[in-house]
């Protein structure tokens, strides 16, 4: 009767199932799957926010890129006559310094 | 046993009926109670699915002479405007609201039967609202009225380059494609294909693992970065508008290349439009005439016999001729501008002078063959250049055996080239002899972030150097010594010159003796060149020559590229500005 009550170790081994180890995994998979989810659309929206956030930063570059380049057409259309200003009556022409000469 | 069996299902049917109380009572305050708030969060969450399927494309820059890139075609962000006709209580008030604002929308009649249709929930009723515009309708807070973002193609520039440039449209499908220009020909490069990442978890999870690994889409997508630089074409187009309505001219053009390498620094024609407003533009003027038109160009075709000629030895600089004023040719006569008789001349007064009869002795001492050879190297295939629709040279000419068509050639009548074909065969004169591809596109800025440079390798030789530098020597002739008796000149910068004026042809194949088309070409220094720069006027309406009508503006750019690239002359001097 005493060796009945007794558990040896390979009895032990035998007690762990096949079944509650993978029904653990599964578990563990299902959770890692929906943490994966998760964390990849987290991801998308940020990307999505991220983008969206530089694409109107650019666009607001580009506006003062426009007031730029409308600058330069009035600089460009300017009557200096009109403004007060004589247009020269020659230019001089000065030769450009050798690189030599500096040295 | 069966006491505790029956109290075993008593609880169960308890709990049972309690869970079912609850879920009944919270359906009812969702559905009835705050079915008004419920409803507003599920038109919010309508408006956020909608951002993610915003407008993308790459941008293209101009270039700045100190490399800064600047926009030529971006995206610009705001907002536009739906109605909801369901929950809209007061149409009126709201078109009124949403026209103080918008820049487009619906005549008030078409909003208003809109609005009275309850069987539609989204009715968009105006595109392109600014941030401030838009946050301003916002405010208002007007119930029925939603405000959506939204992107849109925009060119800071508006018409500055629009023609190369080019613009977006819808084609046939459904997706904004590029038309025109740059647009066109770099599509792929600006198109985005990537985008909506909530839309399709799964599609886009391993398409994006995809795109990771093998990285097609990044290597493939950027932007676009230009040769344009923007004062320059600034300037360009100015003075182009201006000759053009100065003379009344039907259209007007210009380039200005750098003639080493064929990176396109201004490119300009007139007529144009603005692309950030295609309303009741003429669909002809998306063609850039720059590359799929050809022209006949006159006199400025004959530095290209002449060096044509130089480089296959049947005559030297040296040479002379009889210039007799005029000639007959199978049954036809040929003369000079001004019919004038220079008797024995050096070639050099050919050009200096311009002179017709002197280019069609040229074209008889070059023969046939080798004319036809010379001028099917330079002239007889496209250049390569990155825009689309090139034209190809009308030379059928050269195949004929009569004398005549020869002659004619050799002064730039008879045959038919687009100005970049005409701006690279005087190119190869400034450089050398080598036929350079024009090219408007320096680089792509991936997705990625990497710059991939383009290459544009030359072409072949088609001109001997020596043959080059004597052709270059007789154009700075005309323009220090000829042109307005060398009021011009600058000293320490040589300026190679040669002036056009060609009859336009009619439609049945002759030509109009009162209508013209007039060019002249340039390049400086021409002893170390840095641009050569091509403009025309078709048509001009009170004058005549080339000389009077390009040189103004030709003058004005001279000197804005001399003072805004910093060119040092060689020598000191003063001349007019």
């Amino acid at each position: 009767m005493r060796n009945a009550a007794f558990t040896s170790p390979a009895r032990a081994r035998a007690s762990f199932s096949p079944i509650a180890l993978l029904t653990g995994l599964v578990a563990t998979l299902g959770v890692a799957y929906v943490g994966l989810i998760a964390v990849v659309m987290a991801y998308a929206a940020v990307t999505v926010q991220f983008s969206q956030s530089v694409r109107s930063d650019e666009a607001q570059v580009a506006v003062l890129e426009g007031q730029y380049l409308s600058a330069i057409a009035g600089i460009n259309s300017t009557d200096y006559a009109a403004a007060g200003y004589a247009k020269p009556i020659a230019e001089v022409y000065v030769p450009g310094a050798r690189a030599t000469a500096l040295r | 046993m069966r006491a505790v069996f029956r109290l075993r299902v008593r609880v169960v049917l308890a709990v049972v009926l309690a869970v079912a109380t609850l879920i009944v009572g919270r359906l009812y305050f969702v559905q009835v109670a705050q079915g008004a708030e419920y409803s507003r969060k599920a038109e919010q969450q309508f408006a956020a699915a909608g951002q993610s399927g915003l407008f993308d494309r790459g941008s293209i820059y101009f270039t700045t002479k100190n490399g800064i890139h600047v926009s030529a075609a971006t995206l610009a962000a705001g907002y536009l405007v739906a109605i909801n006709p369901r929950l809209l209580a007061a149409p009126t008030a709201a078109y009124d609201a949403i026209s103080a604002v918008a820049t487009t929308t619906l005549s008030k009649s078409a909003f208003l039967t809109a609005a009275a249709n309850k069987n539609l929930v989204y009715v968009e009723v105006a595109h392109g609202l600014s941030s401030a515009a838009g946050q301003s309708l916002a405010a208002q807070n007007i119930t029925g009225v939603e405000l959506l973002p939204e992107r849109w193609r925009w060119y800071p520039g508006a018409s500055l380059a629009t023609k190369t440039i080019g613009v977006v449209g819808y084609g046939s499908g459904s997706t904004l494609i590029g038309q025109s220009g740059l647009e066109e020909e770099y599509d792929s490069v600006l198109e985005r294909s990537g985008g909506d990442l909530l839309g399709n978890f799964f599609a886009t999870l391993f398409s994006g693992a995809g795109s990771t690994l093998v990285s097609a889409q990044n290597a493939r997508e950027g932007d676009v970065v230009t040769t344009i630089e923007p004062e320059v074409e600034t300037r360009l187009m100015d003075d182009v508008a201006a000759m053009n309505a100065t003379h009344s001219s039907h259209s007007s053009g210009g380039i200005i290349m750098d003639p080493k390498t064929g990176a396109i620094i201004a490119l300009a024609s007139y007529p144009t439009y603005n692309p950030n407003d295609l309303t009741n533009v003429n669909p002809q003027l998306l063609e850039n005439p720059l590359v799929s038109h050809v022209y006949e160009f006159g006199s400025i075709m004959k530095p290209i016999t002449m060096v044509s000629a130089l480089s296959a030895g049947v005559i030297s600089a040296t040479s002379t001729y009889n210039d007799t004023g005029c000639f007959h040719v199978d049954g036809s006569r040929i003369c000079n501008w001004n019919y004038h008789a220079y008797g024995v001349i050096p070639m050099k007064t050919i050009i200096m002078q311009s002179l017709n009869v002197g280019a069609s002795w040229v074209a008889e001492q070059l023969g046939h063959a080798r004319m036809h050879d010379y001028f099917t190297k330079v002239f007889g295939s496209k250049t390569g250049i990155d825009l689309p629709n090139e034209a190809t040279a009308l030379m059928s000419n050269l195949s004929k055996p009569q004398q005549i068509y020869y002659d004619t050639a050799s002064f730039g009548e008879g045959i038919a080239v687009t100005p970049v074909q005409m701006i690279r065969a005087e190119a190869a004169i400034a450089n050398g002899g080598t036929l350079v591809t024009p090219h408007v596109v320096s680089s792509i800025v991936l997705q990625s972030g990497q710059t991939k440079e383009l290459s544009w390798p030359s072409g072949p030789r088609v001109f001997t150097p020596q043959a080059t530098r004597e052709t270059a020597s007789m154009m700075d002739g005309l323009f220090s010594q000829v042109l307005y008796n060398g009021k011009y000149n600058i000293p320490g910068i040589p300026v190679a010159m040669k002036t056009g004026t060609a009859q336009l042809p009619t439609p049945t194949g002759t030509y109009y003796n009162n209508r013209f088309f007039d060019d002249e070409v340039v390049f400086f220094p021409s002893n170390n060149p840095r641009f050569v720069i091509l403009l025309y006027t078709e048509d001009p309406k009170n004058a005549i020559y080339g000389t009077d009508t390009i040189t103004p503006p030709m003058i004005d750019l001279i000197h804005f590229l001399i003072n805004y690239y910093n060119i040092t002359p060689t020598e000191a001097g003063t001349t007019t500005p």
